[in-house]
């Protein structure tokens, strides 16, 4: 029986997906004309090829690309297949539950902020070879290391992986739920297969097609990535998404052109990547079969059980110490090298600091609240159209979105946005905050809906009809019962929505048009040649907007149900 | 004459579920409904609640003071329902999650002296701001049936609501559910697979289907 109030619920699916392919199918015509040399408000209507060729003879491009394909392929291999050995031989113990408590934080952590922070530990004069010199080293200067900004995108590589692995875990960790694990573990050891066989044999091949498309993501990520890149990576030449930025923000507008042959050429390789990694996993099967029947119980991975530890708290402690280094380094006055801490301390750069930012900062907080209510209004839409039409047996068309969600993280951002960008002046209706709101929402909402949707499906349906029995219509019992019962997993979802928009670069950059700078965009545009310091307090306050947003979700339930101990849990 | 089920049938993929079901319940009567697990007890009172999910469909008529229930929503039906969980709202105090039932135009004044009535009758006053967690099973199971009472159904039904409580409890909180009913003097669907829970000289009807 339908419940007046849910037959129209299938909107929010629907404009979701609408949203999507829109502006995706917007943002890849957006740069597939300009690349075929129209591109009318600068004057070029005459359609050939000629801007692929100035793509292709453009000075440095061949460097562009293999820093691009190395760092982009290197980081996503590596992370990938150190996140499944980490889980083979850490899965249920110390570190990993440690690893659950500290991931919601780690997260957060903007990936601007931490490769400021990386950058200062990492450097030639940064606090790692201080701690070593000149005790060991005997350096009274710094060395004259190409550490940051290496031509070959190294630092950028592994700045990468430790900023994606924690993401894989989470990911992770929400699938392994659907595998029953324990039961496979127990057969495994009493057919006489270690733990870490049994992962690698059986568990890690099931795992893998509920990560597929979280490792897609990371594949478009790394390769696409433009923050971190600025900040660590390769400065001449750069990387093709930095260098398309550079062309895309160019003075000279004849540049949008090559711009957008760039971002074509960069979702074209994407694209190859993730066919490749596709045929890979459709022949692994056959490849991987004598591995997995050759009845070895034992395992080589024991063998490097302490590495991959000792990597896996690596990780956790790089991203500790860089945002410990960025508090050292924002209360800085005078630090020489090789001093293990400053000489003199001061708060000078925190009151400049605070002052300066106001406005980005507040940019940023309007623009992130608003996409995240939008988002949590849409996602709870979606998931509550999914909730009836599963119950009353009718079309359920959230069902559809799951092919959709993972659209604008697969789509390199560059590639769509310079689109739309490109399309909206045409149109007259660039640089309003609305649109830069509604792009951050693009990426903003596949985060929401992923963390929502499990606990919100698991809600127990017997409550909300007992409510409806006693007499009250579908509209109160949702906003009186249903959603203040499930206000903990919905204000973590609004957190993590905020946390995504707070961290976008690419979209403020290109949809704002330059009329919107937020706190990200601000510490990446001072990160060139500025102060360390005043860079250290930029980037910390980027980190605190969202761990504010994540304290808040968890604060907030137990003090408005702080006498309700089944909300506790 | 006031909750009528005739001939009531519920087919899944073409086959009745069980042989059609034809029942008067009186005001202030309980008729029970018995059958082993998965003989379609709490379909039957799903069907009679309005939540029936889409998959069955309802052959015969439900009528309840003569009006058709069939046709219905479920939140326009006014019958109420208990099931084995207590199902109390976790994030509201006892007396919010008792107003929730009572009608909206009611005033606040007047909600607190029901609340505090209600509370009387169950012996557990004083229970106002109390978390619903912190009561025990038996507690639970009393305030939930004054929620549903509270809501002033027409008719309760009453999905095995004691089959979770300990030996010692059921005889008391069955006493007082029953009393409760006589004196709301509504009909009342139990269902149960306990033949301990009838109450006496009530209408008994065992589920189950012809073979062939």
């Amino acid at each position: 029986m339908q419940i007046p109030g849910q037959e129209k619920s299938f909107i929010f699916p629907v404009f979701v997906m609408g949203l999507f392919c829109v502006t995706i199918l917007a943002g890849l015509v957006g740069t597939i004309l300009p690349s075929l040399n129209f591109l009318p408000v600068i004057g070029h209507t005459k359609v050939s090829l000629s801007v692929w060729r100035d793509f292709f003879s453009y000075p440095g491009i061949q460097a562009s690309f293999f820093v691009t394909i190395f760092s982009g392929i290197t980081a996503s291999f590596g992370v990938v297949s150190f996140a499944f050995f980490f889980i083979s031989v850490s899965y249920g113990n110390t570190l990993w539950k440690f690893f659950e408590k500290i991931l919601s934080p780690v997260l957060s952590i903007p990936h601007a902020a931490f490769a400021v922070g990386f950058g200062f530990l990492i450097a030639p004069s940064g606090w790692l070879i201080r701690m070593v010199s000149p005790s060991l080293t005997g350096f009274t200067t710094p060395p004259d290391w190409m550490i940051l900004n290496d031509p070959a995108g190294i630092s950028l590589t592994i700045a990468l992986m430790i900023k994606e692995f924690p993401f894989l875990i989470m990911v992770t960790m929400g699938a392994l739920g659907q595998l029953d694990i324990k039961e496979t573990l127990l057969v495994g050891r009493a057919l006489g297969y270690t733990k870490e066989q049994i992962w690698l044999k059986i568990l890690i091949p099931r795992l893998y097609p509920h990560l597929r498309l979280s490792i897609f993501a990371v594949i478009a990520y790394s390769l696409c990535v433009v923050d971190i890149a600025i900040l660590l990576g390769p400065s001449a030449p750069p990387s093709l998404a930095v260098l398309i930025l550079k062309w895309f923000n160019d003075p000279d507008v004849g540049f949008k052109l090559l711009a957008a042959a760039g971002a074509l050429f960069l979702f074209f390789i994407v694209l190859l990547s993730i066919l490749c990694v596709y045929l890979i996993e459709g022949s692994a099967g056959f490849f991987l079969r004598p591995f997995i029947i050759n009845g070895k119980r034992s395992s080589f991975l024991a063998w490097f059980k302490p590495v991959i530890f000792f990597m896996g708290m690596c990780i956790i402690h790089f991203t500790f110490i860089s945002s410990v280094i960025l508090v050292i380094w924002s209360l800085t006055w005078q630090w020489r090298f090789p001093d293990f801490l400053p000489a003199t301390w001061t708060l000078n750069f925190w009151a400049k600091g605070m002052v300066a930012s106001f406005d980005p900062v507040m940019t940023t907080v309007f623009t992130g609240v608003a996409a995240a209510l939008l988002g949590l209004l849409l996602t709870i839409g979606c998931l509550e159209h999914d909730v009836n039409s599963r119950k009353n047996k009718t079309k359920n068309h959230t069902r559809y979105l799951q092919y959709f969600l993972y659209l604008p993280l697969l789509v390199p951002q560059i590639t769509f946005m310079a689109g739309i960008q490109l399309l909206l002046v045409i149109m007259k209706m660039d640089g309003y905050w609305i649109t830069l709101m509604l792009s951050h929402l693009l990426f903003v909402l596949p985060y929401m809906f992923i963390a929502l949707s499990a606990t919100y499906l698991a809600f127990d349906g017997r409550v909300t009809d007992q409510a409806i029995l006693l007499g009250r219509s579908y509209t109160r019992v949702l906003f009186r019962i249903k959603l203040p019962m499930l206000l903990k997993p919905i204000l973590f979802s609004f957190a993590i929505g905020f946390s995504v928009s707070v961290a976008q670069y690419i979209p403020t950059m290109l949809v704002g048009a330059g009329r919107f700078s937020t706190i990200t965009t601000e510490v990446v545009n001072i990160a060139s040649g500025s102060d360390r310091r005043i860079m250290a307090v930029y980037a910390l306050i980027q980190q605190c907007l969202p761990m504010a947003m994540y304290a808040m979700a968890i604060i907030l339930p137990k003090i408005l149900y702080y006498n309700r101990k089944g909300m506790q849990v | 004459m006031s909750l009528e089920l005739e001939n009531l049938s519920i087919l899944k993929q073409g086959s009745t579920i069980f042989d059609p079901v034809n029942l008067v319940i009186k005001p202030g009567e309980i008729a029970t409904i018995m059958g082993p697990s998965g003989c379609g007890k709490s379909t039957l009172l799903s069907a009679v609640s309005g939540s029936l999910d889409n998959v069955f469909t309802l052959k015969g008529s439900i009528r309840l003071y003569g009006q058709d229930m069939i046709s219905l929503p479920m939140e326009k039906r006014n019958i109420g329902i208990l099931f084995q969980d207590d199902l109390l709202f976790p994030h509201m105090d006892i007396a919010g999650n008792l107003a929730f039932a009572i009608k909206e135009k009611t005033s606040r004044i007047q909600k607190n002296i029901i609340i505090d009535n209600a509370l009387k009758t169950a012996g557990l006053k004083g229970f106002e701001q109390r978390d619903p967690s912190s009561l025990s099973g038996g507690q639970k199971a009393r305030i939930s049936l004054l929620r549903s009472l509270l809501a002033k159904p027409s008719a309760l039904l009453l999905d095995e609501p004691f089959s979770k409580l300990d030996q010692t409890l059921k005889s008391k909180i069955r006493h007082f559910v029953f009393s409760q009913i006589k004196k709301m003097n509504i009909p009342a669907l139990l269902v149960t697979h306990d033949p301990n829970d009838c109450p006496e000289n009530g209408v008994i009807l065992n589920l189950n289907k012809e073979k062939g």
